[in-house]
């Protein structure tokens, strides 16, 4: 087995080449009449969509920003929380014991079917949103927390406790930086979750964002406009992914 | 058992029912210096008697290697005088630096055979590691620390990270952390347990070196009875657990030494094969 050796050029020139083959064959399909475009959408169809919508209209940057928005603030109010409670877990084991078992039960909850009393609670604008995104990203980077707090080299101990290290420097020196990789870990995924959590509570009721608009689309067989969301969509997720790398690299260049 | 021309008097001391070391003086408790009276460990929970009645006494500067099989109880004596076990497993007394042994003592610096480095820190932010956590100022022991560095052959490394290091040089970051502490007294776990026999020379004459340059007292264990003879000023050998003394050897060899000219002096290995006979005669007894 050897590594990567073709140059980054290469890589994108033909991962660009992949691409286009693949567009240009579907798109040729749907014209020659082998996918039914009502179902199966058309390449062009939904680049004409996506420039309507954000260049023309902007109707899309709208339900863009609401979802954005809602999910930055899930994530965020999650990942403090979960962080917060995860090093408390991790310092005071009592608490965790007492706890754990709780927080292990609230996280089985299927989250899908709370959204409807989330919906009453916290109404259909972006709070219940927050909320579902919140209570996904929060146990997610919870469990991960307390795994990389957990996850601290013995010696480590043995060594600071030979030299008389206070029990807030061995979590500050030894504990929390130990962590931080595995909770880098938990971050990545609450990131997916939350805007997971926020698409799918705007598609079962909500006022805007790109869920309901995806929703509104599907119950219109248009399905252009269907793929042009998801298309977009994941084209957020590789952005979010690859931002959370640069950081990672940053923050991790020890690794 | 015959007298030994190597030997001096220790061994089976306490199993014979002989008096107990006796106490020299006042010096001989001071700082640097680690006394061991008919110390015993037992851990309650398993019912495991790990330590059978030790009594050794380290005089301040001197350099001892405590050799035995893997599993012996060597590591939970040093444990013990570290600090690390909770003191209702042990009886009989143990004084480091003249006080019953503690956790965080700043008269200890210990020594793992595993680096133990922080990969999130470079080799300088480790080499000062020891001495951030005692709270020495940072410019003083970033001074120190890089000194140390320069002195175990890691000039040039002081912003490379552990994960860029070969085994060897983490050890010898690890080795500079130990000295960068003020501690008159080294407690070291086979620290060069762990590496291949060129790497494993080389280190030995670093730590000599540091050592023969600043008299601390220093605490070997190691299951190389090569390496005990030929760094130490006393090779103690126990027997496998429960751990006993069975043999207290003074080793004639000069001073400075260097490790890797003793592999071919003669009286090295003269030497070498005595304590071993003693080992085997200690070990079938």
């Amino acid at each position: 087995m050897t590594g990567v050796t073709w140059p980054r050029w290469l890589i994108w020139a033909v991962r660009i080449v992949v691409l286009v083959l693949f567009f240009s064959a579907w798109e040729w399909a749907a014209r020659a009449g082998h996918l039914a475009p009502v179902l199966f959408g058309r390449p062009s169809g939904i680049a004409e969509f996506l420039y309507q919508e954000i260049f023309v209209t902007g109707s899309l940057l709208v339900d863009f920003g609401y979802t954005i928005v809602a999910t930055v603030l899930a994530f965020t109010s999650g990942s403090v929380a979960g962080i917060l409670i995860g090093m408390l877990f991790v310092t005071r084991p009592n608490l965790e014991a007492v706890f754990g078992p709780i927080v292990l039960a609230l996280n089985s909850m299927p989250r899908i079917a709370l959204v409807p009393l989330f919906l009453i609670w916290f109404g259909l604008g972006i709070g219940s949103k927050v909320a579902i995104g919140f209570s996904l990203t929060f146990f997610i980077v919870l469990t991960n927390t307390v795994a990389g707090g957990r996850g601290v080299n013995p010696d480590h101990i043995t060594i600071a406790e030979t030299l008389g290290a206070s029990r807030g420097q061995i979590f500050y020196k030894f504990t929390l930086p130990s962590a931080v990789p595995v909770i880098f870990n938990g971050l990545r995924l609450g990131l997916v979750f939350s805007l997971l959590g926020v698409i799918g509570g705007e598609i079962i009721a909500s006022e805007h964002g790109l869920g309901g608009t995806l929703e509104l689309m599907a119950a219109s067989f248009n399905t252009d406009g269907v793929l042009g969301i998801i298309i977009l969509l994941a084209l957020v997720g590789v952005l979010i992914t690859w931002g959370m790398t640069a950081i990672e690299a940053r923050l991790l260049k020890w690794r | 058992m015959a007298t030994h021309p190597l030997a001096t008097d220790v061994d089976g001391a306490a199993a014979a029912g002989r008096p107990r070391p006796a106490v020299t003086g006042p010096a001989a408790h001071g700082a640097g210096s680690i006394l061991i009276d008919r110390v015993s460990i037992e851990f309650d929970a398993a019912r495991l008697l790990v330590v059978d009645d030790v009594s050794l006494e380290i005089k301040a500067g001197e350099f001892v290697s405590i050799v035995g099989p893997s599993g012996c109880g060597k590591t939970t004596l040093l444990n013990l005088a570290a600090g690390l076990l909770p003191a209702e497993v042990a009886r009989g007394t143990m004084l480091v630096g003249g006080k019953p042994p503690r956790k965080g003592n700043r008269d200890i610096a210990y020594m793992l055979a595993r680096d133990a480095l922080s990969p999130w820190r470079t080799a300088l932010g480790n080499a000062e590691l020891g001495a951030e956590i005692r709270g020495v100022p940072a410019g003083e022991r970033r001074t120190h620390a890089r000194e140390l560095l320069d002195r175990v052959g890691l000039k040039g490394f002081e912003d490379t990270y552990p994960k860029a290091l070969s085994q060897g040089m983490r050890q010898r970051v690890a080795l500079a952390r130990t000295f960068a502490l003020d501690s008159p007294i080294l407690l070291m776990d086979e620290p060069f347990g762990a590496l291949d026999a060129q790497t494993k020379l080389q280190l030995e004459d670093v730590l000599l070196g540091l050592w023969q340059q600043q008299k601390r007292t220093v605490v070997f264990i190691t299951h190389d009875l090569s390496e005990a003879v030929s760094m130490s000023d006393r090779v103690v050998v126990m027997s496998p657990r429960p751990a006993r003394i069975i043999a207290d050897i003074d080793i004639p060899l000069e001073r400075p030494r260097s490790v890797r000219a003793l592999q071919k002096d003669p009286l090295f290995h003269r030497i070498y094969a005595e304590v071993w006979a003693r080992l085997e005669e200690g070990l079938t007894a």
